[in-house]
């Protein structure tokens, strides 16, 4: 065959250019550290959409390049190229291949997303109003406690119910990978269950007006003791308030 | 970039050629096709708000399908209005087909007659009924469906009476009155339209009385 | 006085000066109503009222609507091309003008003003970026001016889309013009005013914080400017439906004898099957637009979650969401498609070879538009929207890579094996490729819902709809229009200053979109106006803002390029490229009605390397020429 030379040179160059691409790719594209669970699980999927994108990026452009230096037209010489119109059989691999690796992407992403969403029966309930621009949480199973940093227990499966009080803001804490937009007059969960202790920040990721750049907010995941000290200490202290539920012009309160 | 401009015409050789109306029968043919699309186009406006429709108006509890209490009778007698109005048009259309411009004149008057007393039923009667626009969903919704049909029933009686007054001044003939046809279809458009809408609105879900 | 004259005669400085009288004379007429009626004065339903008298007054004034006022009292008019015969032949190009070349022309010059205009608010917003903390601007000037980068830059696109359908797809399948000239004038000089509109919601009432999408309820609580963008967007709608319906009926009925659908050039099915996404969804989107809008004016509770009784059902605003983008994102393959389409329609051109697989790039870009009407959702994965639609959003959000694939494998094909060479156009298509390749690829990866729960709302997604934009509207828009410049200008560009253009604009580009998406990845959020600093994402920010620089020195450059080289360049050959496309059989610039006689189609567009093939048998031209 006529081109086989190139074939091969072709076959021979792409893996290289893929693991270099994949190296690229990775020293560029990094993630927070994943402290959840649901971040454990869903890290594998961005690796094996980082390697898909190198070794497809590095298909097509080492085509490209190795036919911009194999096949350009050299000087003098004023003939055209190979007369060849296509060729169905190639154009059915090349659409028949995508398929498969799509579809189980899209598998794998369906069983992913129930595996991120299972609840756990014991889970722990949270309440988080998002207002323009602050955050506040209530805790139903500590006498509606309220308070203004989401202090959270790790190992232990959280659901947040979450509502707005007056636009669309957006939960997003990246180290825990998942998101949730807060939508006024409705209530959204989201399960999350983290697993390393630490200060984390809880970033509004919708636009929400004004000082949406601002509404920050912390999030404290302590150890399962350290949290139950915590609990005491706050109920002694009398402190975090119950919550005026009627802050809102929102026809929804969290249900528990 | 304006020195392109000494483009187009330099080359040229056809200096006395200014005008370029296509053939007559292409023209028609385009305009058709066109119309048709626009109508396709429309469609996609009207689907969306049936479904917005479909969307808001559910029980917030059961999540029932459900509509909020019209004045059944004016509902009916609007809905027969503009059907019949459909029927003179088309009587209208074809008395110009065969030339006969007095059919015509007076069915398109009477076609848009009854467009205008529609507007007036649903605009001027059934806008100051039960419904308020600050009704939540049912207020929206019902403003938003009958407002956006009123506009396209306004634009077609405007369109229509330009028909009439130009076919009465004889600009049409049998064989050219594109511009009827593509009155006609539009106003059976509407009124098509019109054939959806009134049950959604009207009909489709237990009714809920509101003040 | 008689220079005074000449300029109040081009139409453009008319449809300006309509719109300032039409927006006096609609606040005023408000104003004045309801100060008769004694209620208060409302603002915003003056400046709605202005906006929309604006708009109409331009277009009266610029003389667009003058030939269909004529027939509704029953005048008949004549189509008059050619150029004007009291005046210089210049002002045609700033004139309402029936001539689709001419149209064309000034829909792509309107696009690259108002890509500038775009650009510079983008480089704005950059500036305060470089750095952590506020440097020069206020957080709202920030949501402003961002916002405003958006939606100029898209409007920017479309106007893009309009002048390559427009310029070229008449004289490839040979018509004299479009099928409806006047329509055509009309969606060109409706762009006009609404284009102003956006620009002025800028600087009305406080400008506004929504981003492009506007997503209730804080597009209804939004300050003034909101509403001005909103009716800018709206009006943007018209245009966009009827030069669609123009571009779909002139391919169906007017092509030259013997040119079946599958001897069109290929990017006239890119033209084709964007204006069939454009002549259909805008509606919705409109009428999203038109829902926000009387929701701000009369109160109608569209997106209002409250309800105001029990018993009656609030509003929702993720209905907006879906209203919204069951417009949005076709139009995402809008601007691709017909940029896709130059990239197929020059491979072949300077690769000397066949398009390999012609059938299935046509049929691809029919594909892609009618699977992108399935895939709206995936914009909302993280909305709120009913939960079971994340995982058919998913499969049919993956399934538009393959005819997207199918394009790239085939244009591998058409390289290999071929004869390639280099001008500007063509290192702005392989530059096309390599970008819009690694922005389609970044899909995929925001499809699959796991994924996209950390990534929506990021800069991620800022370096995903970068890179499709640029390497599937921009670049090919660049090339094409150094392909087609020595068409339309009969002359020349500089060679040299392309090939800087490029060199600086590729380069410049793939730094600013890696860097968009990493920090992406790390956590920075989109549509904030300031970041902390230590989260290592400083340096980033640093570079996006450098490239950006560099971009837009690159643009100025084949501003230079392109004003200059109609003057001071050498007369281009007839067929520089050696297509075989119809058009460069023909004279440069084109003849007012493109061919002097109907051409047949006698073989396939694309076999170069084919001895003695023709694709067109094209009548004896006149001599003299
Ligand atoms: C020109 C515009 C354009 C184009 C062409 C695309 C193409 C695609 N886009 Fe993009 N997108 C935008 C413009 C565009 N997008 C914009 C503007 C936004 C943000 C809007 C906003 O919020 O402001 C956005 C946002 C956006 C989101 C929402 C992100 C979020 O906010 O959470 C998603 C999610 O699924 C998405 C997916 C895709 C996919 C799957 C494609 C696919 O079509 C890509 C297909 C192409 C390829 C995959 C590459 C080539 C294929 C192969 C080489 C074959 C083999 C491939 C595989 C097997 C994978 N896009
Ligand atoms: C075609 C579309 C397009 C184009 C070309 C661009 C071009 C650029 N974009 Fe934009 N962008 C969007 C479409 C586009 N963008 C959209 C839709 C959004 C989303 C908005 C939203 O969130 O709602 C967005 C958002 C967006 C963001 C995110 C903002 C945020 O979320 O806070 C950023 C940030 O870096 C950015 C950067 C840039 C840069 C640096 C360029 C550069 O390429 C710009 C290069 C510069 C120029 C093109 C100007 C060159 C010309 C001159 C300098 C001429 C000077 C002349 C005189 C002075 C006479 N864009
Ligand atoms: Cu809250 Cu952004
Ligand atoms: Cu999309």
């Amino acid at each position: 065959m006529k081109y086989r030379k190139h074939f091969t040179a072709i076959i021979v160059i792409t893996p290289v250019v893929a693991l270099l691409t994949y190296l690229v790719l990775n020293a560029i594209y990094k993630l927070p550290i994943a402290a959840s669970e649901e971040a454990v699980i869903i890290e594998d999927m961005f690796q094996a959409h980082f390697i898909l994108i190198s070794a497809l990026f590095a298909l097509v452009m080492t085509f490209m390049f190795y036919s911009i230096f194999a096949f350009r037209r050299q000087p003098g010489d004023e003939e055209d190229g190979d007369h060849f119109h296509g060729n169905t059989v190639l154009e059915i691999v090349w659409t028949v291949v995508p398929l498969v690796i799509v579809l189980f992407f899209g598998y794998w992403g369906a069983v992913m997303l129930s595996d991120i969403t299972a609840p756990e029966p014991d889970e722990m309930v949270v309440e988080v109003y998002g207002q323009q621009w602050s955050w506040y949480y209530i805790y139903p199973e500590m006498d509606d406690m309220r308070t203004s940093e989401l202090v959270l227990p790790a190992g232990e499966q959280i659901r947040l119910e979450m509502t707005a009080l007056d636009v669309l803001h957006s939960f997003w804490v990246p180290e825990f990978r998942v998101k949730q937009d807060l939508v006024p007059g409705q209530i959204h969960h989201l399960r999350i269950t983290p697993t390393i202790p630490g200060e984390y920040r809880l970033r509004c990721a919708e636009i929400c007006g004004v000082q949406h750049a601002y509404m920050l907010g912390d999030v404290i995941v302590l150890s399962p003791d350290e949290f139950e000290e915590w609990v005491e200490e706050s109920e002694l202290a009398g402190e975090p308030v119950p919550a005026p539920r009627t802050e809102s012009s929102v026809a929804g309160t969290p249900a528990d | 970039m304006a020195v392109t401009a000494e483009g187009h015409h330099e080359h040229h050789d056809f200096h006395e050629e200014h005008e370029l109306e296509l053939p007559y029968a292409q023209r028609l043919q385009n305009n058709r096709l066109g119309l048709w699309i626009f109508i396709i186009s429309e469609l996609f406006l009207f689907v969306a708000i049936l479904m917005a429709r479909f969307y808001l108006w559910r029980d917030p509890a059961t999540g029932a399908v459900i509509r909020p209490e019209l004045d059944q009778v004016l509902g009916l007698v609007t809905t027969m209005i503009l059907l019949v109005s459909s029927v003179f048009m088309a009587l209208g259309e074809s008395a110009m087909e065969r030339g006969d411009r007095k059919t015509f004149s007076w069915s398109l008057l009477l076609t848009a007659a009854l467009g205008t007393l529609f507007l007036i039923g649903v605009v001027g009667l059934e806008w100051r009924g039960h419904v308020s626009p600050r009704d939540g969903a049912f207020g929206a919704i019902f403003f938003g469906m009958t407002g956006l049909h009123a506009l396209h029933v306004l634009s077609g009686v405007i369109l229509i009476l330009i028909v009439w007054w130009n076919g009465r001044k004889g600009a049409f003939t049998p064989e050219r009155h594109w511009g009827v046809e593509a009155t006609a279809i539009y106003w059976h458009f509407v009124d098509v339209v019109w054939v959806f809408f009134y049950p959604t609105l009207y009909l489709i879900g237990d009714a809920v009385p509101i003040h | 006085m008689r220079t005074l004259a000449l300029l109040f005669s081009l139409g453009i400085v008319r449809a300006l000066v309509g719109q300032a009288v039409g927006m006096a004379f609609g606040y005023g007429l408000v104003a004045v109503l309801r100060q008769a009626l004694g209620l208060e004065p409302s603002p915003e339903a003056a400046w709605v009222s202005g906006a929309l008298f604006s708009v109409l007054f331009a277009l009266l004034f610029a003389g667009v609507l003058t030939d269909w006022l004529k027939w509704a009292v029953g005048k008949e008019t004549e189509l008059r091309h050619g150029p004007p015969e009291d005046k210089p032949a210049w002002t045609r190009y700033f004139g309402v003008d029936y001539n689709h070349k001419v149209i064309g022309i000034q829909y792509g010059v309107a696009s690259l003003l108002v890509l500038m205009i775009g650009g510079i608010l983008a480089l704005i917003f950059r500036l305060e970026l470089s750095f952590p903390g506020m440097q020069f601007l206020q957080e709202t000037t920030y949501n402003t001016i961002f916002s405003a980068h958006g939606i100029i830059m898209i409007a920017s696109i479309l106007l893009g889309v309009g002048a390559m359908g427009n310029y070229l797809v008449p004289m490839m399948i040979g018509a004299p013009d479009m099928a409806f000239p006047r329509l055509n004038a009309f969606s060109f000089w409706i762009g006009v005013p609404s284009a102003v509109l956006l620009v002025l919601a800028m600087f009305i009432g406080n400008g506004w914080d929504t981003g492009w999408v506007a997503y209730p309820p804080l597009s209804i609580r939004g300050p003034l400017g909101t509403q001005l963008f909103l009716l800018g967007f709206y009006i943007n709608g018209f245009a966009s439906i009827a030069s669609a319906i123009n571009i779909i009926v002139t391919v169906l009925t007017m092509r030259a004898p013997g040119m079946s659908l599958f001897r069109m050039p290929i990017f006239v099915w890119g033209s084709l099957s964007a204006s069939l996404i454009q002549a259909t969804a805008t509606q919705t989107v409109g009428l999203a637009l038109l829902m926000l809008t009387t929701q701000r004016l009369f109160g109608l509770g569209f997106f209002d979650p409250t309800a105001p009784t029990a018993g009656i059902p609030p509003g929702d605003p993720i209905l907006y969401q879906h209203l919204f983008w069951f417009y949005s994102h076709p139009v995402v393959y809008v601007f691709v498609l017909p940029g896709l389409g130059i990239i197929s329609e020059l491979l072949p051109v300077f690769g000397r070879k066949p398009l390999f697989g012609y059938k299935w790039i046509a049929l691809s870009s029919v594909a892609i538009a009618l699977v992108g009407f399935l895939v709206w959702s995936h914009h909302m994965f993280t909305s709120g929207m009913s939960e079971f639609l994340r995982v058919p959003f998913m499969f049919s959000t993956v399934l538009v890579a393959i005819p997207t694939g199918i394009k790239f494998f085939s244009w591998i094909g058409t390289m290999w094996g071929g004869k390639l060479v280099f001008p500007t156009p063509m290192l702005f298509v392989l530059g096309a490729i390599s970008v819009f390749l690694i922005g389609g690829l970044t899909g995929p990866i925001l499809g699959t819902v796991p994924t996209d729960l950390h990534l929506h709302d990021s800069y991620w997604v800022v370096g995903h709809f970068h890179a499709t934009m640029f390497g599937g509207f921009v670049f090919p828009f660049f090339a094409a229009i150094y392909y087609w410049y020595p068409k339309i200008t009969g002359r020349m560009y500089n060679e040299r200053l392309g090939q800087l253009h490029f060199a600086l604009m590729v380069p410049g580009f793939w730094l600013m979109s890696l860097a968009q998406m990493r920090l992406g990845l790390l956590g920075m959020r989109r549509r904030i106006a300031d970041y902390e600093a230590g989260l290592g994402l400083d340096f980033t920010h640093a570079i996006v803002t450098i490239s950006a620089l560099i971009i837009a020195w690159a643009i100025l450059i084949m501003v230079y390029n392109l004003v200059a080289s109609a003057r001071t360049e050498p007369v281009a050959a007839r067929n520089p490229w050696g297509s075989r496309s119809p058009e460069w059989q023909a004279p440069s610039p084109m003849p007012e009605f493109n061919y002097d006689r109907p051409f047949e189609v006698v073989g396939d567009p694309y076999d170069y390397g084919l001895p003695g093939s023709r694709y067109v048998d094209m009548s004896p031209v006149a001599a003299g020429d």
